[in-house]
């Protein structure tokens, strides 16, 4: 028998555990771009334009809400925009889980909802910001209605998803133990799909962003859209990026929180990464 | 031979079974007694799982009719349980919370659900592995707690459909006498769907062998072996004659489906 230069597999990771190294190269790629970024404006572009050096110089006063007057505080066009950021998702995580139910559990309702659903979840919802400032005039229910439907129509496909995908045995079983129809929907269907509301959940928290944010620019409501928009036109470049980092920020995190906790409370579900 | 014809907890009577046009069984008449094992063997695709589901009323003979103590089963009903080959766990929940399943579906007060859950855990030999997630458990104890879910609500009538198939040999044995000390613990009437002969003549107090297409009870064996049935059942005479028996039973049947393929070609 051949003897396999195993040695050759393993990759050198010079006495550093690999997770230290990965983390050393994520670091580095991130200082790359952000002295390319320093290089290239100081370079190329007029002084107003926001590079590290400026953004940060701007992050204290901007946290403190030390602005000139007229302008939006940065605080509380951030909690305006989370506010409702969060209102959409609760409305878009409860009606995506009912409805989803229902057409994944349902054959009348896929037949009758399923295809415009898809389709809206298809279209770019933030089109439909103009239109609605005719229908809603020119308030936060604009915002309202783009966040909600950004986060419902993830979730409901997901969860469709999820109870389609359900495996006949699960409710098999339960019937041979009496269950009834609301036993199956929420204590079978919904736990068993909670994966895929998780992965819903996600793919709705960027839409509710982008949408509260795009709806905030044309509405002009109070928010972060409308702030980093003010700003930009002031040549308040530095400060605005403040607002366009945090929203990263926030997008991240709360995509790690529902990482988190899919491993402490969906111990079960077992990703595959 | 018909035993305990009146006496019967479950009745069968004129049972067939038919999708679209594909007819699996026909003509099942069967009385199971109250403290009785019956197991039933047959080919594969004869459709005795589907007799065993008929049996809980998660399907509907398309003839026919089936009582569980005088009552017809239209659903399934209390005091009736199953042991899948599937286990059937729900990933999302713990041992405990599975054990827990039927109770808490059928409203079972907390303290009762605890106790019987905690009691149950115990005579299927999972004491410690409540917080366990089915994920982290063999195949043998994940029936363990598929057997402890069925046992927890108490029934008078247990359906086993294949419960050990998909389970590894030694697991299997060691599983089918753990099986058999807790009914001679709570006797019951038991209906075991298996194919394998040997599991079938072990448990049973009869074996009903399903043969043709559609298929049709062909012989009911009485197995005349003693109770409580340990492992020198295994080697005894008697075992070895009714194992031949039901096997020249289905192997006759095997081969003239053989043969019937060469005709075809």
């Amino acid at each position: 028998m051949a003897s396999v230069p195993h040695e050759v597999a393993i990759p050198r990771t010079y006495g550093v555990s690999a997770r230290t190294q990965r983390t050393f190269l994520r670091i580095a790629t991130g200082v790359i771009l952000l002295v390319l970024w320093e290089v290239l404006v100081r370079w190329l572009a007029p002084p107003f334009v926001a590079r590290p050096v400026t953004v940060a110089r701007a992050l204290p006063h901007v946290l403190a809400n030390h602005l000139p007057p007229g302008t939006p505080t940065f605080w509380g066009a951030a909690e305006a925009t989370v506010v409702a950021s969060a209102e959409g998702l609760a409305i878009g995580i409860v009606g995506g889980v009912l409805v989803g139910l229902t057409m994944g559990r349902l054959r009348t309702a896929d037949r009758l909802l399923r295809f415009y659903i898809s389709t809206f979840f298809a279209m770019p919802i933030i089109a439909l910001v103009p239109v609605m400032t005719l229908w809603f005039g020119y308030s936060s229910t604009v915002r309202l209605y783009i966040v909600a439907l950004g986060a419902f129509l993830p979730i409901c496909l997901n969860v469709y998803d999820g109870t389609r995908s359900l495996p006949a045995s699960f409710v098999e079983v339960a019937q041979s133990y009496r269950a009834r129809w609301w036993n199956v929907w929420f204590g079978i269907a919904l736990p068993a799909s909670l994966p895929y509301l998780l992965a819903g959940f996600k793919l709705a928290v960027g839409r509710v962003l982008v949408g509260a944010v795009v709806a905030e620019y044309i509405v002009n409501l109070k928010g972060l859209g409308s702030y980093i928009v003010f700003d930009s036109r002031t040549f308040h470049q530095p400060e605005m990026m403040v607002a366009v980092l945090f929203l990263a920020l926030l997008g991240v995190s709360v995509n790690a929180a529902a990482d988190l906790a899919t491993r402490r409370f969906l111990p079960w579900y077992r990703r595959s990464e | 031979m018909s035993t305990n014809g009146a006496a019967g907890r479950i009745q069968i009577d004129g049972v067939a079974k038919q999708f679209g046009d594909l007819r699996v069984f026909q003509d099942i008449d069967l009385a199971i007694g109250e403290r009785e094992i019956v197991s039933i063997v047959g080919p594969s695709g004869c459709g005795k799982t589907t007799l065993l589901r008929c049996i809980d009323g998660l399907v509907q003979p398309s003839e026919g009719e089936i009582r569980i103590d005088g009552a017809k089963v239209t659903e399934p009903p209390r005091g009736v349980a199953v042991v899948f080959q599937h286990f059937g766990l729900f990933p999302w929940k713990t041992v405990y919370e599975n054990v827990a399943y039927g109770l808490r579906l059928a409203g079972a007060p907390k303290d009762q659900i605890a106790e019987s859950v905690a009691r149950h855990i115990e005579l299927v030999g999972l004491k410690g592995f409540d917080k366990a997630y089915p994920y982290q458990l063999s195949g043998g104890m994940q029936q363990r707690t598929g057997l402890a879910r069925a046992l927890a609500t108490d029934p008078h009538v247990l359906l086993m459909d294949e419960p050990f198939a998909s389970i590894d040999a030694q697991t299997r044995e060691i599983l089918q006498f753990e099986l058999l000390r807790i009914w001679e613990s709570r006797p019951m009437s038991m209906v075991f769907v298996t194919h394998s002969i040997e599991e079938a003549v072990l448990m049973g107090d009869r074996v009903v062998v399903l043969r043709g297409r559609p298929s049709s009870i062909h012989e009911v064996i009485e197995t005349g072996l003693p109770r409580p049935r340990t492992r020198d059942v295994l080697s005894s005479p008697r075992f070895n004659e009714v194992r031949e028996q039901v096997w020249s039973l289905l192997m006759h049947e095997a081969e003239q489906a053989e043969r019937e393929l060469q005709e075809v070609r």
